[in-house]
């Protein structure tokens, strides 16, 4: 494609400004760095770091993954090294990736208020190169905190009202698959930035063979292109509700998908258990979804952004 | 590896690519255990013992991410590199019927194998049901190198008698081998043989690669023995290449990836 016919693929994800709409799913993408060998993550339009709290967690026992119908189903726990070693090990990684073009979206985990609010002071002390924080108030794999707060509008206001007057970057929220125009609604008038729709779904998979679950826990979280079209429908319901922007993830595996979302209302789109099935799938997609809008006739992808007629 | 002109001591991405390989063979060996060959001159090059690929299947929805694979075998003159894998669920079942000639995508070389030392005089390797394929590739190594080894299989039924047949003309040791149903030498684990071996004769290694109560039980015998002892972790993961966090090993050292840090680990090091 000629400079001349490149269409304008920019997007302002709630202040953070992406050179392209291309963002990966926190949790399928480790801390960037892992997919160097593959390719120049510095094409991406952002990625969203592995959650990460105040202290080390260990996250759950094994098994942890398992492959179903259609995608795959984790129950991680969201295992992370506590944000100090995180910025330790990959801080410097992360803030040249910033200056790369790349912006870095760091994601926040907790099990309560006090330690959403404590990990997020740590990433303001510890990472000023940081374009955003996702707080993750969805994670359907710990007992306390994740989903339990994040599928109420109260118990998801009431994070992000507490974490709010702690940071001026972008706040972004990862949104559980429940409730989700109640929920965004709520989000936005506790002064969320954008919202990440969705989180993956709470599932269940089982050995009938030992009639035990097949991960270490009765349920875990279900992503993979299996839940597609259902993420497709909540970010389509969430933008009619909200005027934030809106990130779409949920099964995509071709720029059509990603096309998908956009039409559907999202200004970006994350790319999620693909990057583990394809590692090089990311500027694929990239690639895929320049071709889309070009084949549009538009001259910028915002025009795109909420344009389904239904 | 340098990632944009900058070297980070602390970070290594993987240098795994993805293959076209094309498949020179893929036939049943025993009841539920098939043989495949690929012609991939990367990676018969590059494998090391104990190392794995990744390989994606298509054509399964109910396996979408890759399979990780070990291999007993490579040929780098040949460009061959040999796996045997078991018919576990659709995605090695799906695997099963895809035919010689066909191309599948392998992503390798993946993980850490096992730690080998020319000078060992004498070394005990211990497996347990698809746990051999890796400590095959091990004894393969150790025939190379004209080092000496007794091998102790554990299966559930006679399906690991091919493995027994070739052990035995790599070593002037002993081969023993274990079934849950006694269909084929010793009935019972393969636990006990490889306690006793290791009280009879002075080994410079141990190498086990099986259920997790094996590993344990033959590590803890070998670390009072005062013997190294190193262990291949069987874990399901879903990208093989530290992004996912999956495959997480419990060790001395914090939670560690089979995928990369692994799957072999010294056996102090992990936390069973």
């Amino acid at each position: 494609m000629s400079e001349a016919t490149m269409p304008a693929m920019a997007v302002d994800l709630g202040g953070i400004k992406m050179g392209n709409p291309i963002n990966t799913a926190s949790g399928t993408y480790g801390q960037g760095w892992q997919f160097e060998g593959f390719y120049d993550v510095g094409l991406l339009g952002a990625i969203t770091t592995k959650g990460c709290s105040a202290e080390p967690w260990e996250g759950n026992p094994q098994p942890r993954m398992t492959d179903v119908f259609g995608g795959m189903m984790n129950s991680v726990g969201l295992q992370n090294p506590g944000v100090r070693s995180f910025v330790e090990e990959c801080g410097e990684y992360l803030a040249h990736l910033q200056e790369r073009g790349c912006q870095v979206i760091c994601q926040v985990a907790g099990h309560s208020v006090g330690e959403y609010v404590r990990a997020v002071e740590l990433f303001e002390e510890l990472a000023p190169w940081a374009a955003g924080l996702e707080i993750n108030i969805s994670c359907p794999n710990i007992a306390q905190g994740g989903c339990a707060m994040g599928s109420t509008p109260e118990g998801a206001s009431e994070v992000i009202a507490a974490v709010r007057p702690r940071t001026k970057r972008p706040l972004l929220v990862k949104m559980a698959p429940e409730r989700v125009v109640e929920v965004a609604r709520a989000l936005e008038a506790a002064g969320a930035d954008a919202l990440t729709v969705i989180n993956s779904i709470p599932a269940m998979a089982i050995d009938v063979h030992t009639r035990r679950s097949k991960l270490s826990r009765p349920t875990g979280g279900l992503s993979g292109p299996v839940l597609h079209n259902i993420a497709l429908r909540m970010v389509w319901e969430a933008h009619r509700a909200v005027s934030l922007p809106i990130c779409g993830v949920g099964g995509i595996t071709s720029g059509e998908d990603a096309a998908e979302f956009i039409l559907a209302g999202a200004t970006a789109v994350s790319v999620g258990s693909q990057n583990l099935f394809e590692p090089a799938s990311a500027p694929r997609i990239l690639d895929e979804l320049v071709d889309w809008v070009a084949s549009q006739g538009v001259r910028d992808v915002n025009e795109l952004i909420g344009a389904v007629e239904c | 590896m340098k990632i944009a002109g900058i070297e980070y001591p602390a970070l290594a991405p993987v240098e795994a690519a993805c293959h076209r390989a094309r498949i020179a063979e893929n036939r049943i060996v025993a009841e539920g255990i098939m043989r495949l060959t690929l012609e991939c001159a990367d990676l018969a090059r590059a494998l090391e013992p104990g190392q794995f690929v990744n390989v994606a299947v298509g054509g399964e929805p109910r396996q979408l991410a890759r399979i990780p694979l070990s291999f007993v075998a490579t040929q780098a003159q040949e460009g061959l590199v040999h796996i045997v894998y078991a018919l576990l669920g659709p995605g090695t079942r799906r695997l099963a019927r895809i035919l010689e000639g066909e191309e599948l995508d392998v992503l390798g070389p993946l993980g850490h194998g096992w730690r080998l030392d020319e000078g060992a005089a004498r070394v005990l390797l211990v497996s347990g049901g698809t746990g051999t394929v890796p400590v095959y590739a091990a004894a393969v190594w150790c025939h190379r190198h004209g080092i000496a080894f007794d091998a102790v299989v554990g299966a559930r039924h006679r399906e690991l008698h091919w493995a027994v047949d070739r052990l035995r003309e790599r070593t002037s040791g002993d081969v023993v081998v274990t079934t849950d149903d006694g269909s084929l030498g010793e009935r019972g684990f393969a636990t006990g043989p490889a306690l006793r071996l290791m009280g009879e004769r002075a080994y410079d290694l141990v190498l086990a690669c099986g259920p997790e109560p094996l590993m344990q039980t033959v590590s803890a015998r070998a670390t009072e023995l005062g013997i190294p002892c190193q262990v291949s972790m069987e874990r399901t993961m879903a990208c093989g290449f530290g992004a996912c966090s999956t495959c997480a090993v419990k060790t001395t050292g914090g939670m560690k990836g089979a995928c990369k840090a692994g799957p072999v680990f010294d056996a102090r090091e992990v936390i069973w």
